[in-house]
């Protein structure tokens, strides 16, 4: 358990969570590891997971309407994957692929992860504003054109 | 200090990627974005830190187009 207390207390996600309620989300959690090419979640199915990233890296790949699918980002230690769903209650936007062979998540069910929120709004709080954060980060990503600078 | 690293293929070719990172970003040095072995070109800050947390764009180029534009 303290080797996923230290995992958490670098991931920016936890930022500001005491170590009581970071073994609180520890207790959620579990560790699921993957290889390359295995699928992590697919598009289109329910979201009722998000997942931090551990060690390794995953492929975010999205299938246009068309069926054509292209890799849209890649994610690696310290990120979390998987939040929209738990945000708009919506099915996955794209899929999770393992990039590396010991890609290594952390998997927090939405019902147990939304039950604690319920019960310690204070983590409610801390995680939700972190969550828009991330999502913030994530468009400024997407947004940034280094032909600006 | 943790540093949340935005990378950016100079390209567009390739997509980016995200990851935390121990150590600062250096011009010159290598990374892999996915399967991609990228060198570093510029760094630059997105927003003031938060606690432990730095916040950094890269943008970064293919080293096979380095190699390339070499010959």
């Amino acid at each position: 358990m303290d080797e996923l207390l230290q995992i958490l207390k670098g991931v920016e996600l936890f930022r500001d969570l005491s170590e009581d309620q970071l073994d609180q989300i520890s207790k959620i959690s579990k560790k699921e590891a993957y290889s390359k090419g295995d699928i992590i979640c697919k598009q289109g199915d329910p979201g009722d997971a998000m997942y931090v990233i551990s060690s390794g890296q995953v492929e975010i790949n999205v299938s246009d309407n068309k069926g054509n699918a292209y890799s849209a980002l890649y994610l690696g230690a310290g990120q979390l994957v998987g939040e929209m769903a738990l945000v708009d209650e919506g099915t996955r936007s794209a899929s999770v692929i393992g990039v590396e062979d010991e890609t290594v998540v952390y998997n927090i069910p939405n019902n147990k992860f939304t039950a604690l929120c319920v019960a310690d709004t204070a983590i409610g709080y801390i995680m939700m504003r972190n969550i828009a954060q991330d999502l913030s980060f994530k468009l400024r990503h997407r947004d940034y054109d280094p032909t600006d600078t | 200090m943790i540093y949340k690293v935005s990378y950016v293929v100079q390209s567009g070719e390739y997509p980016g990627s995200i990851k935390n990172e121990d150590e600062e970003p250096k011009v010159g040095a290598r990374v892999m974005i996915g399967p991609i072995e990228c060198e570093i070109l510029e760094v630059h800050q997105i927003m003031p830190p938060r606690g432990d947390f730095t916040f950094l764009h890269v943008t970064v180029v293919p080293v096979e187009r380095l190699t390339t534009e070499e010959d």
